[in-house]
This record gives C-alpha cells, sequence and structure tokens, in this order.
C-alpha cells in the first residue's frame, strides 16, 4: 500500500489547471494530510503545457519526486511530458469523447472518464475539472466529501447554485469511476487524521510575515513570480490602514518605497529578474540615505528575459554585489515557506536597526509551491517588533547640535544614527545620495567621506556582532561529509537524507539563510572530508562564497535547467559527487 | 505647527551655489514663502528633489528632504504622502529631471493625482552638465550636443500634463516674485497633485529664453481674465504655443486626490509592537 500520492492535472493554460490543483490541495489539507506542490508552467496566458502537481502524504513531505501516481490528462502533452515520471502503476485520467486519441503506455491504467458530459449533467462543460477531482477521489479511495469545503471556497463568491454544481460534478465522476472501473489494484487507501493544517505557498508568507512585521506600504510593478506577493497584499494591506501601488515601473516601485520609508513607514517593493536591474539604480540611494527598507527578489531563471517561469537561483551575485560604489546591505534568503515568513519580520526588524535595505531573496519555486503547515508555525504572539534608534520629540535632543540642527548620520560607535520621521519636533533634515556630513549636507571633504563609509560599514560590522546569523542543521552533525545549501533547495534536501540513509550514507546538511552576513563555516567545512555545496545555478555562486570564507576547494551539485532539485535526484546527485574527485579550477 | 513660521525657517544654512542670477533662486524664495504662508513648518514638511541644478534645492531649503536620484523624484513624493497623509509634501525638480529622464513618472503622477506639488524649474537647458539641449529646448537652439538645434519640438508639459488628466495645471515666472508665490499657493492648497512649470532662466548657458524674453513676452491670465475651472479654455491656452503665458491654467474644483480615493487615512508609521492583535486569522484564511 502506497503511504503517498503523486498526483497531477496537466493541460493548456487557461484551462483552469491551477485552480482544480488548489482545490484538490486544500482537500487533502482539510483531510490532514501533508501536501507539497509545484507547478509547470510557460510563460504565456493561453495555451502551451502547464501542471499542477500534489504530493501528498501523512508524513511530513518537503519536496516533489520524480513520480507520479495518478495523472489527469486533458491534452496529450500531458501525457507526453510525464512519461519519465509516469510508472507500471501509474493511473491516467482523460476524457475519451475528447478529439484527441489518448496514446497511454500499454502497462498504466486508462481511466476514460466523458469528463465534459458529466460536467454537463451536472450543470456545465466548465466543471470537467471538477469531474476529474472525483474521478481522482476514486481512484485513490478518498472520500469525495473532502473536497466540499474546498469547493465552497473556490465558488462560494458565486452563488451556492455554483457550488452544488460543483460537489455534484464531483460525485458523477466519483460514481463513474466506481462503476465502470475496479481499481482496487491501485491499492491507495488515503488515510487521514484529525490534523488541522493551512496550505500556503513562499509569496503568500512574505506577504503575511510584511503584515505581521508591520509593513503598511508596498509598490511594485507585477513581473513573474514576485507579483503574488502584491496580489496578496492588495486588499489584506488596507485592514491594517496600509495601501499597495501598482506603480508605472520597477525604478517608480523602489523609489515609492524609499519615499514611504523615509516617512516613517515600514515599506517594501518585490520583483525578480530585469526588475531587480532597474531597482538597482536606486538602490545605492536606499543605502546612502539609510533608509530601512526591504526589497524583495523572488528569483526566477536569467539573465535578461531567461526563462521567466522557471526556477533559478542566479541572482545571489546581485543581491551581493549590485550597485555601483559601495554600499553595506543584508542578504537574507529564506530556506523554506515558514521561513519565508519569519525572515521577512527579521528583514523588516535589520532594516529598521541598521538603517540598511534588506534584499530578501527567494524563489520561484518557493514563490509558487504550495505546502501545509500546522498554523502554530505562524505564531504571531512570537512576533518581534524593532524600530531602532527610532527618536520622537522627547528623545531628539541628545541628537541636536549646538546649532540645534538634527544629526541624522551622527557618526556613532555602533555606526547606527538616530532616525526622526517627518513630523518630529527639529528633526528636519536632508537625505542625499551625494556622500555627505553628520546633518546630511553634501561634503566631498576627505575625511568626512572616510568617516561616512566608515559609519555604514560599521553597522555591518555591529550586526554581525549582535545579531545571530545562524544556519539550520540536518541530518548527522558528526558525519564525516558535509553538503551546504541556501534557499529552497532546503526541503529536497532534508529529504535525499532518507534516501541516503538507505544507501547507507551518512551526511549532515548545512542551509543557510542568510547570506550577508553569512555564518563563518570555515570550522565546520575543515572538520568534513567532502564538502558540497547545492544551490540552482550554473557557476556556484554559493560555492564561491564558501570557497572565499574558507580557502578551501568545495565540491558543487549545481541545477540550472529551469526545474527545481527532486529529493531522489538529489541523492543520487550526492553520491556521485561523494565518489568523486574534487575538481581543478 | 506653529503660527510665527517665517518663510526664512525654510532656508538652510547652507549657501547656495548656483550661477549668480539663477532663476532658481527666486523660485526656490517663493516655494519656501508659499510654503509658510500656507500654515506649513519645516517639522511637518517634506521636499523631494531630483538631480541637477534644481535637485540642489533640497540642500538650500530647511525640511525633511530627499534628494533622489535622478528623474525618479516623484515618485518618492508619491510613497512619503501615502505613508503620512498628515505631511506635506513638495517635490522639484527642472526640465530634464521631469521631461526627459522623469517623463514617465510624470504622466503617472499626474493621472493619479496625489496630493502634492510639483515645481519644476523649466530653464529650457542642461545647466549642470554645462549647456546641453533639454526637453523644452526649442527645435533650433544650438548647444554642444545640438550644434544645429535639437531638430524635433520641445516638449509641452502643460499639454503632457492636461493629457494625462491633470486636477491642477499652472505656469510661472521665477522673476515674478509675487505672482510666482501665488501660484505656488494655489498649487499647495490644490486637494490633488498640483503642477507648477516655474520659468527659471539659466543665465550661464541660455541666451535666448532670458529674463527679458519673459518679461516681454509673459502673458498673464489672470490679468487676460482666463477662467482655470473651464476646460476648453484651458486647452486653447495650453496649446498655444505663440505665446508664454503664467497662471493657473487648469484647475479642476472637483479634485479628489489619490488617497481619499483610496481611503488612505491613516499615519503609516504607527504600528504594532508585535503582530497585529487578529493576525492569526491571517493564518486560518489559508485552512
Amino acid at each position: 500500500m502506497a503511504e503517498d500520492l503523486n498526483w497531477a492535472i496537466g493541460g493548456e493554460a487557461g484551462d483552469g489547471i491551477d485552480s482544480t490543483g488548489k482545490i484538490f490541495a486544500q482537500a487533502l489539507s482539510r483531510a490532514g494530510r501533508h501536501v507539497y506542490t509545484s507547478k509547470d508552467f510557460a510563460s504565456r496566458i493561453r495555451g502551451g503545457y502547464t501542471a499542477y502537481k500534489i504530493r501528498t502524504s501523512v508524513d511530513d513531505i518537503q519536496s516533489v519526486v520524480d513520480r507520479l501516481d495518478v495523472l489527469v490528462a486533458l491534452t496529450q502533452r500531458t501525457i507526453d511530458e510525464n512519461l519519465d515520471e509516469l510508472h507500471e502503476g501509474s493511473a491516467i485520467i482523460y476524457d475519451g469523447e475528447r478529439s484527441w486519441e489518448a496514446e497511454i503506455p500499454d502497462e498504466m491504467t486508462a481511466v476514460d472518464v466523458p469528463l465534459k458530459s458529466l460536467a454537463e449533467d451536472a450543470g456545465g462543460a466548465i466543471m470537467r475539472n471538477v469531474v476529474a477531482l472525483g474521478a481522482a477521489c476514486a481512484i485513490a479511495n478518498f472520500d469525495v466529501e473532502y473536497l466540499d469545503e474546498a469547493l465552497e471556497k473556490r465558488f462560494g463568491g458565486k452563488g451556492s447554485k455554483i457550488v452544488e454544481n460543483n460537489k455534484k460534478a464531483a460525485r458523477l465522476g466519483e460514481e463513474y469511476v466506481e462503476e465502470n472501473y475496479d481499481l482496487d489494484h491501485l491499492g491507495y487507501d488515503l488515510e487521514t487524521t484529525d490534523n488541522d493544517y493551512v496550505l500556503l505557498n513562499g509569496n503568500e508568507a512574505i506577504g503575511m510575515g510584511a503584515l505581521a512585521a508591520g509593513c503598511r506600504f508596498y509598490a511594485g510593478y507585477p513581473i513573474t513570480p514576485a507579483t503574488t506577493i502584491m496580489e496578496y497584499l492588495t486588499g489584506r494591506i488596507e485592514e491594517y490602514g496600509g495601501h499597495v501601488v501598482q506603480a508605472e515601473d520597477e525604478l517608480s516601485a523602489i523609489n515609492m518605497a524609499l519615499g514611504g520609508a523615509r516617512a516613517g513607514a515600514r515599506s517594501m517593493t518585490a520583483t525578480s529578474g530585469a526588475g531587480i536591474d532597474l531597482m538597482t539604480e536606486t538602490f545605492g540611494l536606499v543605502a546612502t540615505s539609510e533608509t530601512p527598507m526591504v526589497i524583495c527578489d523572488v528569483q526566477r531563471s536569467g539573465p535578461s528575459t531567461g526563462m521567466p517561469t522557471k526556477q533559478e537561483q542566479g541572482d545571489l551575485n546581485m543581491a551581493l554585489y549590485g550597485g555601483h560604489g559601495e554600499v553595506p546591505r543584508f542578504v537574507v534568503a529564506p530556506t523554506s515557506i515558514t521561513e519565508c515568513f519569519w525572515k521577512t519580520i527579521e528583514a523588516f526588524n535589520l532594516a529598521e536597526k541598521y538603517q540598511t535595505p534588506v534584499f530578501l531573496v527567494s524563489d520561484l519555486a518557493m514563490s509558487v509551491t504550495e505546502q501545509t503547515f500546522p498554523p502554530e508555525a505562524f505564531d504571531m504572539d512570537a512576533v518581534e517588533i524593532d524600530r531602532g534608534k527610532l527618536v520622537d520629540d522627547d528623545t531628539i535632543d541628545e541628537w541636536l547640535d549646538e546649532q540645534g540642527r538634527f544629526r541624522a548620520h551622527a557618526v556613532t560607535d555602533d555606526g547606527v544614527s538616530p532616525r526622526a520621521i517627518p513630523g518630529t519636533t527639529d528633526g528636519a533634515h536632508m537625505s542625499t545620495g551625494l556622500e555627505h556630513d553628520e546633518l546630511g549636507r553634501r561634503t566631498e571633504a576627505q575625511d568626512e567621506r572616510v568617516r561616512q563609509v566608515d559609519k555604514r560599514y560599521r553597522k555591518v560590522e555591529t550586526a554581525q556582532e549582535r545579531e545571530d546569523w545562524e544556519y539550520r542543521e540536518f541530518g548527522n552533525p558528526d558525519a564525516d561529509d558535509l553538503v551546504i545549501s541556501w534557499g529552497s533547495n532546503e526541503g529536497a534536501l532534508v529529504e535525499a537524507l532518507g534516501y541516503l540513509e538507505e544507501e547507507g550514507t551518512d551526511i549532515r546538511v548545512i542551509s543557510v539563510p542568510y547570506i550577508f552576513p553569512r555564518p563563518d563555516l570555515t570550522d565546520e567545512v575543515e572538520a568534513a572530508d567532502d564538502v558540497i555545496v547545492v544551490e540552482c545555478n550554473a557557476t556556484g555562486q554559493f560555492a564561491d562564497l564558501i570557497e572565499h570564507d574558507t580557502l578551501t576547494r568545495v565540491k558543487r551539485i549545481n541545477k540550472y535547467t529551469g526545474v527545481r532539485f527532486k529529493a531522489d535526484e538529489l541523492a543520487e546527485e550526492i553520491t556521485d559527487q561523494l565518489a568523486a574527485e574534487v575538481p581543478a579550477k | 505647527m506653529s503660527s510665527d513660521v517665517r518663510f526664512t525657517d525654510f532656508k538652510s544654512d547652507k549657501q547656495p551655489t548656483w550661477c549668480p542670477g539663477c532663476g532658481d533662486f527666486g523660485t526656490m524664495n517663493g516655494m519656501m514663502k508659499a510654503l509658510a504662508e500656507t500654515g506649513n513648518d519645516p517639522d511637518n514638511t517634506f521636499v523631494v528633489a531630483g538631480i541637477g541644478c534644481s535637485g540642489k534645492i533640497g540642500t538650500y531649503m530647511h525640511s525633511y528632504a530627499l534628494h533622489g536620484v535622478h528623474g525618479r523624484a516623484l515618485p518618492v513624493g508619491t510613497g512619503v504622502k501615502m505613508a503620512r497623509p498628515d505631511i506635506e509634501v513638495m517635490v522639484a525638480g527642472g526640465d530634464g529631471d521631469g521631461y526627459s529622464i522623469g517623463a514617465g513618472h510624470f504622466v503617472h503622477a499626474v493621472r493619479r493625482n496625489v496630493d502634492m506639488s510639483y515645481i519644476v524649474m523649466d530653464n529650457r537647458i542642461y545647466g549642470l552638465t554645462k549647456g546641453q539641449a533639454s526637453p523644452t529646448s526649442r527645435s533650433d537652439f544650438e548647444t554642444s550636443t545640438t550644434p544645429e538645434g535639437p531638430k524635433q519640438p520641445p516638449v509641452n508639459p502643460l499639454a503632457l500634463a492636461l493629457a494625462s488628466g491633470a486636477s491642477f495645471i499652472a505656469q510661472s515666472f521665477a522673476s515674478d516674485a509675487l505672482r510666482h508665490q501665488e501660484i505656488v499657493q494655489q498649487a499647495i492648497e490644490h486637494d490633488g497633485f498640483g503642477f507648477v512649470n516655474v520659468f527659471s532662466p539659466c543665465v550661464t548657458f541660455n541666451d535666448v529664453d532670458t529674463y527679458d524674453y519673459f518679461r516681454d513676452n509673459l502673458v498673464d491670465l489672470e490679468e487676460a481674465g482666463h477662467d482655470p475651472s473651464d476646460y476648453e479654455a484651458a486647452k486653447e491656452v495650453i496649446l498655444d504655443s505663440d505665446k508664454e503665458y503664467q497662471g493657473v491654467m487648469y484647475q479642476d474644483e472637483n479634485s479628489v486626490p489619490y488617497h481619499e480615493q483610496h481611503g488612505v487615512t491613516e499615519d503609516m508609521s504607527e504600528i504594532p509592537d508585535g503582530a497585529p492583535e487578529d493576525a492569526m486569522d491571517l493564518v486560518r484564511e489559508f485552512y
């Protein structure tokens, strides 16, 4: 009996693939099952292959695998695209009445369901995907009633008639399979539990983290895959007195966020790829004017327009080094969907404590993946806000010079200056991207220049001392071999541990959520026989940093196909790398 | 906000490095006077400036201010105003800043109708980079980069604003101190985006659009009996390329500023110490 079920629906963009997948994922979540989803999508509105995949288990799962058990295929291409993941026991649901002739490998179970006709019986052809969900429930021995709540959530706004029709459609699909097929041999019996789970993706977690952290102003420009952060905040941020502006371009977006931040609001913008390039112009101003704000980069395949709907972790160097001149910044990279929430909150705190821009670097795989968590994983009571050295009418006096002028860029031991927001009496001051003195006034005096540059970098030193730039650890801490990862690879890596254990391979995994500053891994690297750095880019940008920090050559696993790592594939790669020599550079 | 604010309170102790005789002196004085006259003080005022001679204005004025990157002052002003509807926001820039590199932002700031004043110091030349053609330079104006003139018509910023749905369009002359101040005051008091194009002569690089030229050619719309609420009349004046006008060309008396349209009223700088009280609802939404 299979514990996991790997299910997918695929067709053309515009076929409602995404919402159908989401409904099934929610139903599984309501049944107390863990869910991990992934999406294949093309950069077009209609047409082109698109799929929504769900992996579900009663055990915690954090990755996709190379296996597909039940596939709802709305097109032949859906079958063709997934041939290498389909296996002898796979069931493929398709509509034999449709014009295409399904070519299904003999060893698989073809489940021909008249999706369209049954949907019409239920009230409309548009519900054919829901019929397919009912059929999938029958195959997987999963109670179709679990779909009801998800259908209510999805269609409730359209009236009870629509909801009832959809429920009927699901049942017609279920009944059809039960009456026409004897599928007991597939052996699925999806166990349910009493667990309450929430189901959300990384971008939603970032948006939720922003709200929890007190972000009240967001300006952005639509770009895949960052847009859903803006979509999440729109309609919710207003509940807290905030606002989202859809700017005319990314240049405008980051400048609006800069304005909001200087006005005292916790402000944020998010973008991806080409958008980050445009924002780089203002990035230096944000840093030099010591403005606290969060810039989120949800990475996708580059360079240029690259592959806009595909996974990559290629922007690390941009986040670290982007912009002319030398500017202090923090770079924080969440390693999981829950970390998307917590690191967003931390990003806002870091920004205000050190009056520095913070890059929050996520990636496409995390942004589109929906995963189940107990609600306590996002425990709002644990959220802490630190606004740093914000002065008010009563505390500003000690920061005024003899002439009563506010020293907005006062040179302090920790590098952090006081911050007065508009409306604070005697706090009026100018901020500029020009090199400036303590008052913010332009200067080219050599000693002032050095004092201000040193001051700004001293904030980073202070932060390095004061904050815990920790890493997350998995596997066996005493293992001889060390695998290092950043970003969303963590999930697949953690699951790969299980595969490796079966083979008798013992490794230590370190997942690093901070790119700059970052934990010093010298001791860990030195203690290991083999060190492998795993990342979704071609050149090994993080591996370069590890080599730079530790003065030790590391092995690399790089994937830049546009597809995220899969747990089973990663386990194989690690095994291969452990057997390989360290490549000469 | 104190009632005894003088315009000199908006002056910083930095001496302007503008060329002697630069129109920007008069432009800035009018801005400071208008801010004081309209009941603002430096602690509740935010001035955003761009790059170029005009951009230096933030240094010479005293208020909360940001001296931004080239052409992006309007988005910064938008962000300030959205976060803090309680703060008076004034954006200052030049013709290159506003109509060339920032032209896109100009169009969108106008159509958003954010409640701020936008003062453009238009000298029809690039001054700080030492005399190249600007978007408002005449088509036959010879400069170092356009030895035979730009050979393209100048941007008509007023028409651009009108076409973008502006709710307040005005033009003033830096040297006509009182009128300039009055017009900027009206822009500040306008509920929405108060756009003023200011003729601010460059005495160093522009020997065509000089003080004398504007003095001789300027028609004051108030004296001419122009009604700013008359859209058709405004259109006529704005599209008339034969004359130079000062005054308020157009004002939509029913203008509703962006933040009011979007129900933004709160000071966004105030947030709770931890997550908002009902924040777990955000999580449960994902059931």
